[in-house]
């Protein structure tokens, strides 16, 4: 049994001109004790709806939300052991950083000396003693996220639910941000359920990840599982970016685990696969890193794409170079940038040789999203 | 640039003179009660024969009426209380209840869907847009027909039902640019609907029910025309009781009462604006 589960979820709004917004489309997700949960997807994928549904601010409209067994579905939002993260941080104007961070503790009756010493230690937690007295108005974005964190987590909720909390912060404070929120979770032991439209975040601090899109659950796994081995073309595209290939398989050799795949108009691009056999209509994944520019010498062959380079951007870690791989395709290949390295001096036209190993390559079966 | 710099000076030139003409015609009466109110002359207003406190002694007791030329004008500074403290009576309990009724059914609508919901919204608007004498005659017709005494009780039923739409709209004014996420967080922090509402909503509303109370307060205070109807014999308030004194006359003591009167609204008024400036 899991901890809290989400099953086959459904929500939809209706919209003033009367149209259908499927907002959730049967989403079922088992969320694990102590876990790093994120929600990723695109603006209006229903992230927020699906956290407001498990907060208990809006009803489902089919399916449940389950706590350890017990259904939530009759319990008001009041009376879930779940805190929220607002994306606006949702901070009591009129009252003190000291009475917003107390306000839970206030309302469930906790005694004075009991109450004052956890808002020390919370303000303590968030590194804002000192500013107990402030208002929230006059606190900088960071310091009111912090706030918020610290309101929440004081009531030691099961759950911990966070909005896209950073997205307001400048990118040096994000990432700061990032990393004392995972190392939070770490030593609180609470579960979080954190929203985000942004792949690198959720790749950076997340035990699980769950890719929604247009309301669908496209897929849920580690980092790793997701960046490497995607569902689908969506998953994909979404998180990093992809080379796609699309063709059939025209040729298996099982003894190596490899295959080879023709596109339409005749490209072949080998793959480490066991998964597919000949004939199968597949899509073919790699990312830009993958690519690496090779030499002359390199013999021809399924694992190699030739072409002329379009366009050179440098990033500063690497250089992004779009190549022009014939058939009007274009790759993205990610070269290492070092001083001393092979290739520096790739220019506008240049004409490069690209290998990759076939185990890098992803299959995915053609037609699925 | 240059060339329409003569056009523009013409045209501020005369927006001044506009505003100037329109600031006379909107103060310079104000500015003459004011003054006629000091003034020691008991026959004619309009001739200065020297500055008095009189007028004002008449209306506190101070002055023996008997001595002045037209006593048979003046009222008894015991009539005065009295309907000065029959309008205070009505205007703080009406106001007080329309500020009940008004702030809950603000919040109603705000925060609750329902299918009538719009057509609630058009009934409280309604009472401000009916001409006070419709309404006044509707009042009349409906306590005489079902048989309620008219009285101070009267009146404070029939402003209620008008004044509860203005202290809607004020805050319901409030309600809307209020984040409702406030809410949400207060009750993701554990506290019920009547916690979040006292903690959390009415601080955030707070201004706009003063100020709706405030507005509600001194229209009450000044009306006449609906008044005029549902007022019983022995409940004049101090609008009716001037509009009756007038028709004897415009005395030195009407003016009198007419500034202090005045004094009492800009009062009000400036302590409504400190209250709504004043940052939650
Ligand atoms: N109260 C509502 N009434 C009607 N439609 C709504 C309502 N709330 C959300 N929607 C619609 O449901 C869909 C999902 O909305 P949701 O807020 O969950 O998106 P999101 O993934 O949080 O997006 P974002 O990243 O922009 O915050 C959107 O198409 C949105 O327009
Ligand atoms: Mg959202």
């Amino acid at each position: 049994m899991g901890f809290l589960q989400i099953a086959s979820a459904h929500k939809a709004y209706q919209t003033p001109e009367g149209a259908l917004v499927r907002a959730l489309d049967d989403i079922s997700i088992d969320v694990r004790n102590n876990e790093f949960l994120t929600l990723l997807g695109p603006s209006g994928c229903g992230k927020t709806t699906l956290l407001k549904i498990i907060a208990g601010f809006e009803d489902l409209d089919g399916g449940d939300i389950i706590l350890e067994g017990r259904s939530l579905k009759e319990v008001p939002a009041h009376r879930r052991p779940f805190n929220t993260v607002f994306q606006n941080y949702a901070l009591f104007p009129h009252m003190t950083i000291s009475q917003n961070i107390g306000y839970g503790l206030d309302v469930a009756g906790v005694k004075k000396p009991d109450r004052d010493r956890r808002v020390g230690e919370a303000l303590e937690m968030v590194g804002l003693v000192g500013y107990g007295s402030r208002r929230p108005a006059q606190l900088s974005g960071g310091q009111q996220q912090r706030v918020a964190l610290a309101r929440s987590l004081i009531l030691k909720p099961r759950v911990l639910l966070l909005d896209e909390p950073l997205s307001a912060l400048d990118r040096k404070m994000r990432e700061a941000m990032q990393i004392e929120l995972k190392n939070l979770q770490d030593s609180v032991g609470i579960t979080f359920i954190f929203v985000t439209h942004d792949q690198e975040e959720a790749l950076a601090m997340s035990d699980r990840i769950a890719v929604i899109s247009n309301g669908r659950l496209q897929q849920l796994g580690s980092p790793t599982e997701v960046y490497d081995a995607p569902d689908n073309e969506f998953v994909a595209n979404f998180v990093g970016t992809s080379n796609l290939f699309t063709g059939r398989i025209i040729d298996v050799d099982t003894g190596q685990g490899l295959v080879t795949m023709e596109t339409g108009n005749g490209r072949r691009l080998c793959a480490g696969s066991r998964a597919y056999g000949l004939g199968d209509e597949v899509k073919l994944i790699l990312r830009p890193e993958h690519l690496r520019l090779v030499d002359g010498d390199t013999p021809d062959g399924p694992c190699l794409i030739e072409g002329s380079v379009k366009d050179v951007i440098f990033v500063g870690s690497v250089v992004h170079l779009h190549v022009d791989v014939g058939f009007g395709r274009t790759a993205i290949v990610y070269h290492h940038h070092d001083r001393t390295g092979f290739r520096n001096d790739i220019e506008h036209g240049a004409h490069v040789r690209l290998a990759y190993a076939p185990d890098s390559a992803h299959l995915i079966a053609n037609g699925r999203g | 640039m240059r060339k329409f710099l003569p056009s523009f000076k013409l045209l501020s030139g005369l927006l001044n003179v506009y505003g100037l003409v329109f600031l006379t015609f909107l103060y310079m009466p104000l500015g003459l009660i004011v003054l006629y109110s000091f003034n020691a002359n008991p026959i004619n207003m309009a001739v200065w024969t020297g500055f008095t406190f009189d007028w004002y002694a008449t209306i506190f007791g101070g002055a023996a009426v008997e001595t002045t030329f037209d006593a048979a004008f003046t009222e008894s500074p015991e009539r005065i209380f009295e309907v000065v403290k029959n309008s205070f009576l009505v205007a703080f309990t009406a106001a007080s209840i329309a500020t009940i009724v008004g702030t809950a059914t603000a919040i109603a609508i705000a925060r609750y869907n329902f299918i009538t919901k719009r057509f609630y919204q058009a009934l409280l608007l309604l009472p401000m847009l009916i001409p006070d004498i419709v309404l006044g005659i509707s009042l009349l017709i409906f306590f005489v027909g079902i048989g309620f005494e008219l009285g101070l009780m009267t009146i404070i039923v029939g402003h209620v039902t008008f004044l509860s739409s203005y202290v809607f709209v004020v805050v319901s004014a409030r309600l809307a640019g209020m984040d409702t996420t406030l809410e949400q967080a207060s009750a993701d922090l554990g506290a019920g609907p009547v916690t979040t509402f006292r903690r959390v909503t009415l601080p955030q509303i707070m201004p706009g029910v003063v100020g709706g109370f405030l507005l509600a307060f001194i229209i009450s205070l000044d009306d006449v025309v609906i008044t005029y109807f549902i007022a019983g014999v022995g409940s004049q308030t101090l609008p009716l009781f001037i509009l009756a004194m007038m028709r004897r006359g415009i005395r030195p003591q009407i003016t009198a009462l007419a500034v202090l009167i005045l004094l009492f609204s800009f009062v009000v008024a400036t302590v409504g604006l400190l209250l709504r400036n004043r940052k939650p």
